[in-house]
């Protein structure tokens, strides 16, 4: 155990001594490490180990954080108390007794990274840079990343939850950068996922070394692209790094029950085109953005976010969800102990269309193929985005033709969804971490190819055909 | 932990060498939403960076566990590590240097010492302003955040250092809303003075940006004359930061490669990593290996004087430390672009026909800091003939973050610490590629 169970319920008691009507202690305990090789050298090795205890107390609406990485029960308790002060009601809330829950049997890790020799994971990095760095002799620099991440937390509340929880994490990063003629251009790619190192015997290492490669190339010799409003196909994959920007987020209950989204009180409503289902689960067996609990302790779920272009359901937190009146979807994260949850993303995705690539290609007649997208942000106050595309192609009489560097998108959220008309049926999710108010945490991203109408694409080239 | 204790049970385990650094931080974040207290958080936290030279190679472990049991795994763990490294750069933990300068003021007793209920006062007064200020006012959030930060280093060569620092930042995010459209505001001031926070000031600043944005629309995609505001040239300029550390430049990842002495920029452009800055928390008298930092002049009107350095990558150049060896590789503290002689308003006044950026936004995805091209999502106005004529949105401006630096033309007077901890005035850029309508 992390801590005596009596000294957490002395904590979640000394918490409710001035009034508040919910205290909570997050516990956590992490093992991670990070490689780094360049130029198929190992650089650097950085092991790290973390403790920490958060304490939650709200009333109402109202909530106060505190978190230390102490472990003397009397700085525990003290900063319980300090951290009441923030509230003074006579009436006090008797706290349920703790109950612990079952760990759930979803996600199981069958080779835990510390059971991993240092030596093992070298190989792990060594061959990625071979296979990026013997693709073409324009790429010049490979970076490969290994980072390995155990994070064990307890979760208890004076509503009687009480979860414990190991989650690991592991993931496998290659950037390559192409330089010919004083220019340069970069690529990466790479995968990651909820198992342990299992996972690389399933992961196509090499690949994912040379796609890195293969983007730094094509990008050094690709044109600028033009900018100007064109139809837009969106490939599938990463490519849902458009919902997670340009809806997700809007969809949060951290800007929702503010008032603060685009899509405050807009559920039930059409936010989207018909044809558009979109999904955030947090149950999917071993993926990035999954748990069995989330950092409030509610199970993990399936929430329909948006269904036939319907707004379904918000992503809502505990404290929100007294905002919004509510239930919580078990969508509350936090990056750790320094942070207090709120609502986030886990495996964030649009649904399968009927569409094929190959027939929304044929179908545009002038546009821009963004086959790999870089990251974005959105602002959710008025749901303005933007993301980057790290491999673009202009396209030309319903064919892909040459490709073009340095493509910014920007639209926004409320607008974009509607403007969708076409959705493949490639449905595929890809790591992403996402950053946000309770800090960064994994999350995937996924959808199928999708075509957007009219989308503003910004490059360095001077407009139009 | 015992140091003297791990430093023992190193040497014993044939560590030649090894360093900790200690810090420890403390925070309070207060955030004001429709009058009430929506956020409060404090956190006192401590943490220990050991690097250990093992065969001359270096392991590090980063631990919050602090108690002296972890002491073994601590030592085998940057012993495996160095085992397995195969890089050729050196391993080294500095004896330290004669002098480090003497910083008494990036650490102000009276703003950790003021009442915690100053500063609830403080925001929720201008909570009330921002509300009264317009009835367009949709949404009003006010936050203050304050840190104190304090490292100690100590190694097996005798080197024994110690600095502390505090600082803190006050401002507001609003949304205002008309019939037809809702925009955002955002903005901090940030200072380890609480009477620097003249909260009237930022609160209209912030309202009047996000009201003048109402109706904001794109304009047809062209090249434009360019203004940027001091913040939007923050958030453009912190994401090229890395450009100038050798260590990206010997890894063949920076544009300044063999660019020393060259003309890279206008005239007008002077850059320098001043790391006795006032009132900035990150001010420091020396580095994470202990080595005293120093002014320098990275550009200096236009002439690439210096890159970045820590002790690798200077022994790599057999050059010195240029004191900028933080987090295992080499950043700026505070990275400043000197401000030039123009107003802000003169500069928007002589464009014929261009755009006054005043943010810029998706700097982590949309500036790629190798290539230097960048192409982000930018709001402003419209201008012509030296008239503001509408505020503008959902445009990207892009371009490559060196050339920009040779078509400066102007640059305001208005220098500015940014949320992003660099420093900026506005500049006035010849020509740039506008994508909108």
């Amino acid at each position: 155990m992390l801590l005596e169970k009596k000294l957490i319920e002395k904590i979640l008691d000394t918490a409710l001594e001035t009034g508040a009507d919910f205290s909570e202690v997050f516990i956590e305990n992490r093992n991670a490490s990070v490689l780094q090789s360049v130029s198929g050298r190992l650089e650097k090795s950085n092991n790290s180990k973390s403790f920490g205890v958060g304490v939650r107390i709200a009333k109402s609406t109202q909530s106060v954080y505190a978190y230390t990485n102490s472990k003397n029960p009397d700085d525990l308790i003290k900063l319980a108390s300090d951290l009441s002060k923030s509230f003074n009601d006579e009436n006090k809330i008797e706290r349920t007794p703790l109950m612990e829950l079952e760990v759930g049997k979803k996600h199981q890790v069958k080779i835990k990274p510390s059971d991993v020799a240092l030596k093992d994971k070298v190989k792990l990095l060594k061959q990625s840079y071979i296979a990026a760095s013997s693709f073409d002799e324009v790429i010049k620099q490979v970076m490969v990343y290994l980072i390995d991440d155990e994070q064990i937390v307890l979760i208890a509340n004076s509503e009687g939850r009480f979860v414990t929880e190991t989650r690991v994490r592991v993931r496998l990063m290659t950037s390559a950068i192409a330089s010919d003629n004083g220019m340069m251009q970069t690529g990466s790619s790479g995968d990651g996922s909820g198992k342990g190192y299992e996972f690389f015997d399933e992961m196509d290492i090499d690949g994912h070394g040379e796609e890195a490669a293969r983007i730094a190339k094509t990008m050094l010799y690709a044109d600028d692209c033009p900018s100007g409003v064109m139809p837009v196909i969106i490939n599938n994959a990463f490519g849902g790094v458009i919902f997670h920007e340009a809806c997700g987020h809007s969809l949060e209950a951290t800007s929702v029950a503010k008032n603060a989204s685009v899509f405050s009180g807009k559920k039930g409503t059409k936010i989207a085109a018909d044809i558009v289902n979109a999904i955030d689960d947090g149950t999917i067996e071993n993926a990035w953005g999954s748990a069995n609990y989330d950092d409030e302790g509610y199970p993990q779920r399936r929430r329909v976010l948006i269904k036939d272009g319907i707004l379904n359901s918000y992503m809502i937190d505990k404290i929100n969800a007294r905002r919004m009146n509510e239930e919580p979807t078990g969508s509350s994260r936090r990056q750790n102990y320094k942070f207090s949850p709120t609502s986030r993303m886990s495996n964030t995705y649009i649904d399968n269309g009927d569409s094929t690539l190959d027939e929304m290609i044929k179908d545009t007649e002038y546009g821009l193929f963004a086959k790999k997208l870089g990251g974005g942000s959105v602002n959710p106050g008025n749901g303005d985005f933007n993301f980057s595309v790290m491999e673009g192609y202009m396209i030309r009489d319903g064919k892909i033709a040459e490709p073009v560097k340095g493509a910014a998108l920007v639209g926004n959220g409320g607008d974009i969804l509607h403007k969708i008309d076409m959705i493949a049926n490639n449905l595929e999710r890809q790591r992403g971490m996402c950053g946000s108010a309770s800090g960064s945490i994994p999350a995937d991203v996924g959808q199928p190819s999708v075509r957007v109408q009219a989308i503003t694409v910004g490059g360095k080239k001077k407009g139009a055909k | 932990m015992n140091i003297d204790k791990l430093f023992s049970r190193a040497s014993e385990k044939g560590i030649s060498d090894i360093q900790v650094y200690l810090s420890d931080k403390t925070n309070l974040s207060i955030e004001i939403f429709e009058g009430d207290i929506d956020k409060y958080e404090i956190s006192d936290t401590s943490s220990l960076i050991i690097r250990g030279i093992y065969n001359n190679k270096m392991g590090t472990f980063v631990t919050e566990v602090l108690e002296d049991e972890i002491i073994d795994e601590v030592v085998d763990t940057i012993i495996a590590s160095a085992k397995e490294i195969d890089s050729l750069d050196d391993a080294i933990i500095y004896e330290g240097d004669k002098e480090y300068k003497k910083l008494d003021d990036i650490f102000n007793e009276e703003l950790a010492n003021l009442d915690v209920k100053k500063k609830i006062q403080t925001l929720k007064d201008m909570d009330k302003f921002l509300h009264e200020y317009d009835e367009r006012m949709s949404v009003v959030e006010t936050m203050y955040s304050e840190n104190t930060n304090k490292v100690v280093l100590k190694n097996s060569k005798g080197l024994d250092l110690e600095n502390i620092a505090n600082s803190a930042y006050m401002g507001g995010s609003v949304i205002v809303k008309d019939d037809n459209d809702q925009r955002v505001g955002f903005d901090v001031l940030i200072s380890n003075d609480f009477n620097d926070f003249d909260i009237k000031k930022i609160a209209k600043e912030i309202a009047d940006n996000a009201l003048a944005a109402l109706g904001a629309k794109p304009v047809p995609s062209d090249d434009y004359e360019i203004v940027f505001s001091n913040g939007a040239l923050a958030t453009l300029f912190s994401a090229f930061q890395n450009v100038f550390s050798a260590d990206a430049v010997q890894k063949n990842m920076s544009l300044l490669k063999g660019k020393l002495n060259e003309k890279i920029g206008s005239d007008l452009v002077t850059i320098v990593d001043d790391p006795f800055m006032k009132k900035s928390a990150r001010s420091r008298s020396f580095d994470d290996e202990g080595v005293a930092t120093a002014y320098k002049e990275l550009i200096q009107d236009g002439v690439l004087k210096t890159y970045l350095h820590n002790l690798v990558t200077a022994k790599k150049d057999d050059v010195a430390s240029t004191g900028n060896g933080f987090g295992g590789s080499v950043a700026a503290v505070n990275l400043k672009m000197e401000s030039g002689k123009s107003k802000l308003d003169d500069m928007v006044q002589s464009m014929d026909e261009g755009i006054f950026i005043t943010d810029v936004q998706g700097a982590h995805a949309g500036a790629n800091a190798v290539s230097g091209d960048f192409s982000l999502q930018a709001n402003g106005y419209y201008i012509k003939n030296g008239k503001k004529e509408r505020p503008v949105a959902l445009i990207t401006v892009a371009g490559n973050f060196i050339d920009m630096l040779k078509d400066i033309t102007l640059v305001g007077n208005d220098g500015k610490l940014s949320y992003y901890g660099v420093t900026t005035p506005s500049v006035k850029i010849k020509s740039m590629p506008v994508s909108g309508s």
